[in-house]
């Protein structure tokens, strides 16, 4: 049992050939056969970003709570919904990342511990065309912040604790195949529960700390501030990072112990 | 574990539990294992071998036997119950073709995605898929969609890329039956190289030929015990003689085993429609000389009785070194161009091949057979691998010796 993060990442940067070739066949096997192709990788972001702002910009007029910074609320809206998306690509797609290849399991000599990372980085790809369409927009509207270079690194908590719940469900998604239909279902709550729509400061007090110090929440709260250009709230970051860990840490370990099974269920 | 050993298999035992509902593993998984809701199933019982650097082992036994279970655990696909599996050096396994391949993807991809797969970079795999290309013969299809390919397409794709691995130690299930002869023999050559190299292979198949040829051992699992470890002669001549009775029956009724050319460490397998049971060899009218004169017309006549009917037997009569390469192979179809009348059971048939040993003088051995060949498929009666030994005497001064021995038929009545 590898207990050591850096081992564990040393191991899965080995890999990175293979890795960088799943991702390669998962974002184009995506977009395969559809007419605009791997257009839409830019496209879909770019129409949902014009649907926050007609929805929000002109219906609601919303206003985002205790800022006057000139970024409109679609806008932060964005910016904390690309940090989330990282999170619910990866957790949502988890439980079929292992089921869906029952003969890597069984057929071949296969490192299965890397099959629940191909989500993450497809959407990492997608995260960075995300990035260029938020820094564009913020470019035009003369709003850019030089911390928004910050951004792909305040997002490496999200990143570990994304990975290692990947696994865990990635594991329980081969035992129990009513993983593949909680999950999502589960993320899709957790969009209106994360300050994705609102503040942390919009929130009442007692609530408060739930929300700065978990990893989803503490990272978006860390990447709007870096688009804002507002100090960042550091210390409920690095407590996420840590806590993040743990969870890359544990999720490994439990994906390894289970993996000795998956050969007699799929 | 000692350096010359590729594989050692301690104790192996394998069970599988089998739970008859989905929701029975996480019940048993809550109890933390105090309660059962699960039937097992042993695959695999006590098992202990090793297979060193440089063998060809061969793993035979019926479907279910477990010898596919064995080829996983040997991987590392799945996880012994007991017992152990050591492995030194790096594997390359063809457990089921196509495993691992996109559809989607052309050949061509599909080869770096293997190489990615076994820890090749893509510069080392740059170096080989021109190798791998032209060993799978594919042609242009190789930049099209894998989902376009012939089943035999696919399989020798699949081959060339397991066996340009360099794998220490390759592991083949039921792969090498696919594919036309040319392939075959690229194939055996490879793997040839591959144990010259110092590398192993375990074979697993139904095609006792191949076992027969290529296997330097052969192991007998039945219902997931060892039953049988030896060479693979003997392990064969066990299997096959346990799978028909009725032919080891009338095997007693063969005459061979009394004459000097008799070699008792010939294979035999068939299902015993047909039964060679007698052999003469006759040069310049002396019959079973102790040694043949190089170059001389000499005639290999075979008794065939047949116990059932038989609707298109082929008489087959190959030639090898003494090491184990064949010299000349050949078949009544082949010399006579036509399939031989159907016989019924009781016929009695006399078949005399002829041929001019222009060879080297020393040891030889010579298999014989009768098959049938049903819609394409060999079905074999009586095979007996080297069962004669021919002894060629020195030549004379002047005559040189050329590998071609000019078969021919002379009759078969």
């Amino acid at each position: 049992m590898i207990l050591n993060p850096l081992r564990i990442l040393a191991e899965l940067l080995q890999r990175r050939m293979l890795l960088a070739q799943l991702v390669k066949r998962d974002v184009l096997l995506r977009y395969r056969g559809a007419m605009f192709g791997v257009a839409w990788i830019f496209l879909s972001p770019l129409l949902m970003l014009a649907i926050f702002a007609f929805v929000f910009g002109q219906i609601f007029q919303a206003r985002w709570p205790q800022t006057d910074s000139g970024i409109p609320f679609w806008m932060l809206l964005y910016s904390g919904l690309i940090a989330f998306n990282l999170f619910a690509e990866t957790v949502s797609r988890s439980p079929t990342a292992v089921r869906s290849y029952p003969s890597y399991v069984k057929k071949i000599i296969f490192p299965v511990e890397i099959l629940p990372v191909v989500p993450l980085g497809a959407s990492l790809v997608h995260v960075g065309f995300n990035l260029l369409i938020l820094v564009i927009v913020l470019l035009v509207m003369k709003s850019l912040h030089v911390s928004i270079l910050l951004y792909p690194v305040l997002l490496l908590p999200l990143l570990f604790f994304s990975l290692g719940l990947a696994w865990f469900f990635a594991a329980w998604g081969v035992f129990i195949k009513d993983m593949t239909q909680i999950v999502p279902v589960f993320v899709q709550m957790l969009l209106f529960l994360s300050p994705v729509f609102y503040p942390v400061s919009a929130l009442p007090q007692w609530l408060q700390p739930v929300y700065m110090y978990n990893p989803i929440g503490a990272v978006i709260e860390a990447c709007r501030a870096a688009v804002l250009g507002i100090g960042i709230p550091w210390l409920p970051w690095v407590f996420a990072f840590v806590l993040s860990i743990a969870v890359f840490v544990l999720g490994q370990a439990f994906f390894r112990h289970s993996r000795e099974e998956f050969a007699d269920v799929l | 574990m000692s350096s010359d050993i590729a594989i050692s298999i301690k104790n192996l035992t394998k069970t599988y539990r089998l739970f008859d509902h989905p929701g029975d593993r996480i019940k048993q998984a809550l109890t933390f294992g105090r309660m059962k809701f699960h039937r097992e199933f042993t695959a695999l019982k006590d098992l202990s071998f090793e297979v060193r650097k440089g063998e060809t082992v061969g793993i035979i036994g019926r479907n279910g036997s477990g010898k596919s279970t064995l080829l996983q655990l040997i991987c590392g696909i799945l996880k012994p119950t007991s017992g152990s599996v050591t492995v030194n050096g790096r594997i390359s396994a063809l457990l089921e073709l196509g495993s691992g391949f996109n559809p989607e993807f052309t050949g061509r991809e599909n080869i770096y995605f293997q190489g990615a797969i076994m820890g090749f970079s893509k510069a080392e795999m740059d170096a080989k898929v021109g190798d791998i290309i032209a060993f799978a013969d594919i042609g242009e299809f190789i930049d099209q969609p894998v989902r376009t390919y012939s089943s035999g397409m696919f399989v020798r794709l699949a081959f060339a890329v397991a066996i340009h691995s360099d794998p220490d130690i390759l592991l083949v299930d039921e792969a090498l039956a696919v594919g036309d002869l040319a392939f075959q023999g690229r194939c055996l050559k490879k793997i040839s190289e591959i144990r010259h190299n110092g590398g192993s292979v375990l074979l697993v198949t139904h095609a006792m030929e191949q076992v027969a040829h290529f296997c330097d051992r052969a192991v007998l699992l039945e219902k997931g015990r060892l039953t049988l470890e030896g060479n693979s002669a003997d392990t064969l001549n066990f299997y096959l003689g346990s799978l028909n009775p009725q032919a080891e029956v009338d095997r007693a009724r063969s005459s061979l085993e009394q004459y000097s050319f008799y070699n008792p460490k010939e294979t035999r397998w068939g299902d015993g429609a047909a039964v060679i049971v007698d052999c003469k060899i006759i040069q310049d009218e002396r019959v079973d000389p102790v040694s043949l004169l190089p170059g001389i017309f000499t005639e290999i006549r075979l008794h065939v009785i047949f116990y059932g009917n038989v609707h298109s037997p082929i008489y087959g009569l190959t030639l090898k070194s003494r090491d184990g390469a064949i010299i000349f192979t050949t078949n009544s179809q082949e010399l006579l161009l036509a399939n031989e009348p159907p016989k019924k059971q009781g016929d009695e048939v006399f078949v005399s091949f002829s041929f001019r040993p222009f060879l080297d003088s020393g040891e030889y051995f010579v298999s014989v057979g009768i098959v049938s060949s049903i819609g394409g498929r060999v079905v074999p009666h009586d095979r007996r691998y080297d069962v004669i030994k021919l002894n060629i005497a020195p030549h004379s001064a002047g005559a040189e010796p050329v590998a071609n021995p000019a078969f021919r038929i002379l009759s078969s009545l």
